[in-house]
């Protein structure tokens, strides 16, 4: 008995250092260890269409490297984790351009102009050039943007009915909110959505220097303005229920992005897509944010694998690789050239976004701007939810961003 | 063999004195049967605080990455800046939280546990499957079913009943009482099979005869409760309160995911020490400052837990 005990206890010893071993060893598994083995990893948020959709371009362009694109579902964190580590990190990842401000400044990047000429980066739209740059340096490679687009159900809103100001936008929801039914939803506490109508007021949630501007006399106005809208639609205005209302048919309009067209189409409704209402008051349209969704080359890899790299980089400034995504997934490309496919042209959606885009305003991608999202979405919930005095809001916001982007230092 | 044996037992000398060698021999064996837990907890326990304690020291954030310096107590000054009417107010609240919490687990999981224990309950096996099913299901996931599910004012169950009795609907997350309210049951429902677990077993550890002497000698229900069942469940369920005071009392998703989420915002203000420091640093990318609170609310936890201990002993 007493050796069976001994026997049992060293199996199980064993079998904890076996345990130990191999986790460690599973906690190293990134791009390789440094030499360039014609192997590049590639992390990435994106959906299944997507990614499938660019390995097969990939592998295709490039036949004699192997790629491994890997889906990371908190991407910036394990980045922030495991930084320019060659054993953790990937050699190239794809990320909305918000980040490049973080990641620049913790020195993980490097330029993709290292790799793509200035040349072959002209044919690319001047927003999404504008995104991809921090302090005069292009950090990430645009291959898609999204930006939000103003959808409505033609079986509810007819094509003249769609309003083209934001007075007509607010009778035709007083005339059709009631009942179980809305004229009209959208994220409305919500920093990303809410940041359109801020910017048809001419205002801004932060400066290109960073400094937040939320007690700005233009974001007080536009948050003052909002409100007679959000009484109409409904308090919680989370993204589950403001598409689950616009795709069961309850919601005659929204305002959302091209993630939303698949299922509103499975669903059956006659979308139709149109330009943004512009502010009575200013005469500007509602201006919302636009994401742009590129690649950004780790530092490691840049300088390990330096040619397998190039010829990656080269690959995906071909406009082959943004009119497969379109195809495969709506995406509206970066690259101006991708338009003249026959395809891509005869997409309403992808160019209901390429003219949006004149109008959008790039995320902005600097650090501090990491701090606002939780700030302004703060300060939507106290005027919108909680019904708290906009200036009096407003001011105790800009104090909380202040103060948080001084501890960010 | 047996004669043997029986030899090694009458002889006294080498029952009362082991050789030192001996006895070193064993420890050396428990220490190294031990070996791997502990460098496991070493690993997965002890090196996470002691990183945690040494970043705290540093100017690690995004501008200072890779090459942060020691900059001494700095950070725990600013840390201490973040004890705010804010900080104060969800200190209160979580104490409030974990206080209300604890006291309706405790009294449901005992009264659900001795309904179990109901000698002719039939279809015993069946209840307490369908009591352990929040256990099985992710948090996460349980967290947002009742969000959406149940609280949701366009499409939760609670409006669509309210509908039915020609109740205006109600947004549940969005003032700070009733938030808490809705809170506490998401809590309850992903805690409760676990207390109920606890105190079933230590029900069923009490020795029969006990009652049916207190029975013979007219005791009444409450009287034995009173005076065999608490106190003889209490040392079994102590460990079990302690680890649920303090998950309790640090809990940060089903108050996060319910009404602070990134996003989908109720309006709420109630948060507890972890959801407020979440906000207020945290989300600053500055880890040297946010280690310092980290250590700071993990020293306020040690102080509470050796208070508790401590009462605990007496």
């Amino acid at each position: 008995m007493r050796r069976i005990k001994k026997f049992a206890a060293w199996v199980l010893a064993l079998t904890m250092i076996v345990s130990l071993v191999l986790t460690a060893a599973g906690c190293s598994q990134g791009a390789d260890g440094g030499g360039d083995t014609g192997r590049i990893v590639i992390w990435h948020d994106k959906e299944d269409a997507v990614a499938e959709a660019l390995e097969q371009e990939l592998t295709r362009l490039v036949p004699d490297v192997e790629f491994v694109l890997e889906k990371k579902t908190s991407l910036t964190d394990s980045l922030k984790l495991s930084g320019n580590d060659p054993s953790a990190s990937p050699d190239l990842f794809i990320f909305a351009h918000d980040k490049i401000g973080v990641f620049a400044e913790m020195g993980i990047l490097a330029p993709v102009t290292d790799f793509v000429s200035e040349d072959a980066l002209s044919s690319y739209l001047d927003m999404t050039i504008e995104a991809a740059t921090y302090k005069d340096v292009v950090y990430e490679l645009p291959i898609y943007f999204e930006t939000l687009l103003f959808m409505y159900n033609r079986r509810y809103m007819q094509d003249d009915e769609v309003p083209s100001t934001t007075e007509e936008l607010y009778a035709y929801m007083q005339e059709n909110t009631g009942r179980g039914r809305y004229g009209f939803v959208e994220q409305h506490s919500t920093a990303y959505y809410s940041a359109a109508w801020i910017h048809g007021f001419g205002g801004s949630l932060i400066s290109e220097e960073g400094e937040p501007l939320l007690d700005s006399d233009e974001v007080k106005e536009a948050l003052a303005y909002h409100l007679k809208f959000v009484e109409l639609m409904p308090g919680e205005a989370e993204y589950s229920t403001v598409n689950t209302l616009f795709i069961e048919g309850q919601a005659d309009a929204t305002i959302g992005g091209p993630w939303m067209v698949p299922s509103a189409r499975e669903a059956g409704i006659d979308l139709g897509i149109a330009p943004m209402p512009a502010v009575d008051e200013t005469g500007l349209p509602l201006s919302p944010y636009s994401g742009v969704q590129g690649v950004y080359v780790l530092k490691h890899a840049a300088e390990n694998k330096t040619e397998t790299v190039r010829r990656v980089m080269e690959a995906l400034c071909n406009p082959s690789v943004g009119i497969a995504l379109a195809e495969a997934s709506g995406c509206a490309p970066a690259n101006t050239v991708c338009y003249d496919d026959p395809a891509i042209a005869a997409d309403e959606m992808v160019n209901a976004m390429r003219d949006t885009a004149q109008i959008a305003t790039p995320m902005p991608n600097i650090p501090e701007m990491d701090v606002m999202w939780t700030v302004t979405g703060n300060l939507l919930s106290d005027v919108n939810l909680s019904g708290e005095d906009v200036d009096t809001a407003a001011d105790a916001a800009q104090k909380q961003a202040l103060d948080l982007i001084a501890a960010m230092q | 063999m047996s004669l043997k044996r029986e030899k090694r037992r009458d002889n006294p000398r080498q029952k009362r004195l082991p050789s030192n060698a001996k006895q070193r021999k064993t420890t050396f064996w428990s220490y190294l049967c031990s070996a791997p837990s502990l460098i496991l907890i070493g690993l997965v326990v002890v090196f996470p605080i002691l990183y945690t304690g040494y970043i705290s020291l540093t100017n690690m954030n995004v501008y200072h990455w890779f090459d942060f310096d020691i900059i001494g107590l700095d950070n725990y000054e600013r840390a201490l800046f973040l004890v705010d009417s804010g900080f104060l107010s969800a200190l209160l609240a979580t104490i409030l939280w974990t206080i209300v919490n604890m006291v309706i687990q405790l009294v449901v999981a005992f009264v659900l546990a001795s309904l179990l224990n109901i000698e002719s309950l039939r279809f015993r096996k069946v209840y307490k499957t369908l009591l352990m099913f929040p256990w099985a299901m992710p948090g996460y996931v349980s967290i947002l079913l009742w969000k959406t599910g149940m609280f949701n004012s366009q499409f939760g169950l609670l409006n669509q009943w309210m509908e039915k009795l020609g109740l205006e609907a109600v947004r549940w997350l969005s003032s700070d009482v009733s938030a808490f309210i809705c809170c506490t049951v998401v809590n309850l429902w992903l805690a409760l099979p676990f207390m109920i677990m606890i105190m079933d077993g230590a029900l069923q550890s009490i020795d029969k005869s006990y009652y049916e002497s207190a029975i013979l000698d007219g005791a009444g229900w409450l009287r034995r409760t009173v005076s065999i069942t608490l106190p003889t469940i209490r040392p079994i369920i102590g460990p079990a309160v302690i680890i649920t005071v303090f998950t309790t009392f640090k809990q940060f998703d089903v108050v996060y995911l319910l009404t602070q989420q990134a996003g989908a915002k109720t309006g709420s203000h109630f948060h507890t020490l972890i959801t407020y420091t979440y906000e207020n640093a945290f989300i600053t990318n500055n880890y040297g400052y946010s280690s310092a609170i980290s250590i700071l609310i993990f020293v306020l936890l040690l102080v509470f837990s050796w208070k508790f201990h401590l009462e605990e002993k007496s």
